[in-house]
């Protein structure tokens, strides 16, 4: 009996000390690829990302299925998926990498923080490593993680039509948010 | 050693393996996890456009948006009678003859699309289609899509020949069933039974109040943005030995045949198309198709639509 209740006990301590992780649904990326960012003609939103953040290590991993953007344009919606990024075959978009300036201590204190990222992006079957400055506030026992990551469309495989390329910017910010709720 | 020490040993190594394990790969955490849920599949895109060639397509105007269309079907590419002046028709284009569509729809909400449409030689058209069914796996099964499409064609002309002139004989209807799958990216199928009913059977329309008939689309993807399109339309009745105005006994053919080639630039979706019939609206391209004895008579056209995003979804954060 004796045994089991250390077992268990034990158990517990390597998952709270090797392993203490946040994992979240609360994950959104809005991109707008216009040049004008004015102009919301080609913007998306997904509200589907999910996320992962290990205390410990800082490391932290990021999905989002590339078919849960939505436009207000079906047929852009239609082409993202169909014509671009060919979300068949591509079905995610993913990001692992560390925080790096993430101290654990600064989820226990409401305020901002900066920091930077550093990892690997996939997309369109193709990986490309990243590093991007991060901001982190702390309220109310939520951690939102905001990140922007410029991507660009060639550096994924993505072919864009010379009668659409003059509309869009060199590179596209797409904006994450991501928030983790401790408790 | 003592078995509690081989147990501790055992039960400490396997607890740290696993920690070790977990820690390798927070994102494969998150693949297996999305890999697990059991989603809704939903196809997209059976077809670029609401039309297969001629006709609907089981695909809607997205919600919240308005699409405006322009239909075109020139004259015969080659006029027998025309002879060598053919040249300058430039395969119909400069024949001195189109019928013109024009069309508006909007989609108020997701399964439901309203349209109005100049349909040619003076009628008028209101549409409304709606989607039944969507192909799709995973949370649901369902093997195609199905969309009802109930087309009201008004005819203004002053000259239209009918017994009697009440109002709603200017009336007549158009109702479709659209039962599309897509096979793969690169097949799409589509089958289109259809009923016309007019109120009045004017003359040239023989005695037939309910004209039936029943179609084949389909589409062969031959890239991202170009696919060809064929379609084949078999009217069931009403199609020997009418009479028309003039008291001669005719016969019209009951086939509709088309040939289209989608380019989907971007911003509009053309589609360039060979068919039997120089109607740009459904109802007498099913009812009322002249026979045509030689390719020559057959007209070349194209359907050219764009789509504006009306209902503001994406909301900045």
């Amino acid at each position: 009996m004796k045994e089991v209740l250390l077992a268990g006990i034990l158990v517990m301590i390597t998952t709270v000390v090797c392993g203490q992780t946040y994992k979240t649904r609360d994950g959104n990326i809005y991109f707008n690829p216009n040049k004008n960012q004015s102009n919301k003609e080609y913007s998306a939103l997904s509200k589907e990302g999910t996320a992962v953040l290990k205390l410990e290590t800082s490391e932290v991993a990021f999905l989002v299925p590339m078919k849960s953007f939505h436009f207000n344009n079906a047929l852009l919606e239609e082409h993202f998926n169909e014509n671009y990024l060919h979300t068949n075959k591509f079905p995610n978009g993913t990001y692992r990498g560390k925080l790096i300036g993430f101290d654990k201590a600064m989820l226990a204190k409401d305020g901002e923080y900066k920091m930077s990222s550093e990892g690997k992006v996939e997309m369109h079957g193709v990986t490309r490593d990243f590093t991007s400055p991060v901001t982190l506030s702390v309220k109310g026992g939520v951690a939102t993680f905001k990140c922007i990551f410029n991507i660009k469309a060639a550096d994924y495989n993505i072919t864009i039509p010379d009668m659409v390329k003059p509309k869009l910017a060199e590179a596209t910010p797409l904006d994450a948010t991501i928030s983790f709720k401790m408790n | 050693m003592d078995m509690k020490r081989k147990f501790w040993i055992g039960l400490i190594s396997m607890t740290f393996c696993s920690a070790v394990v977990a820690q390798d790969d927070l994102l494969a955490d998150l693949v297996k996890e999305d890999s697990s849920k059991v989603k809704e599949n939903i196809t997209i895109a059976t077809f670029k456009s609401t039309r297969v060639v001629n006709m609907h397509s089981v695909e809607m105007t997205g919600d919240g948006n308005l699409q405006f269309m322009i239909i075109h079907h020139f004259g015969a590419i080659w006029d027998k009678n025309e002879g060598a002046s053919n040249l300058a028709r430039l395969f119909g284009l400069n024949a001195s003859f189109a019928s013109t569509y024009m069309s508006f729809d909007y989609t108020p909400i997701r399964w439901m699309n309203l349209g109005i449409a100049w349909a040619g030689a003076s009628t008028m058209e209101g549409t409304a289609k709606f989607k039944l069914l969507r192909q799709q796996s995973g949370v649901r099964n369902y093997p195609v899509s199905v969309a009802w499409v109930s087309t009201a064609n008004f005819n203004a002309s002053k000259q239209l020949e009918s017994p009697n002139s009440f109002y709603w004989n200017r009336f007549s209807y158009l109702n479709q069933l659209l039962i599309g799958r897509k096979f793969s990216d690169l097949l799409s199928l589509q089958l289109t039974p259809a009923v016309i009913h007019r109120n009045i059977v004017a003359y040239g329309n023989s005695d037939a109040h309910t004209v039936f008939s029943v179609g084949l689309g389909g589409r062969v993807k031959l890239s991202d943005k170009q696919a060809i399109t064929f379609e084949y339309n078999r009217q069931l009745n009403g199609y020997e030995n009418v009479v028309d105005k003039t008291g001669a006994i005719i016969s019209y053919s009951p086939n509709l045949i088309s040939l289209g080639y989608d380019w989907d630039t971007g911003g509009h979706i053309f589609q360039f198309f060979f068919t039997n019939s120089s109607f740009a609206s459904n109802l007498p391209q099913l009812s009322a198709n002249p026979v045509r004895d030689s390719f020559g008579q057959w007209s070349i056209g194209f359907n050219l639509n764009r789509s504006y995003a009306i209902k503001k979804k994406v909301k900045t954060q």
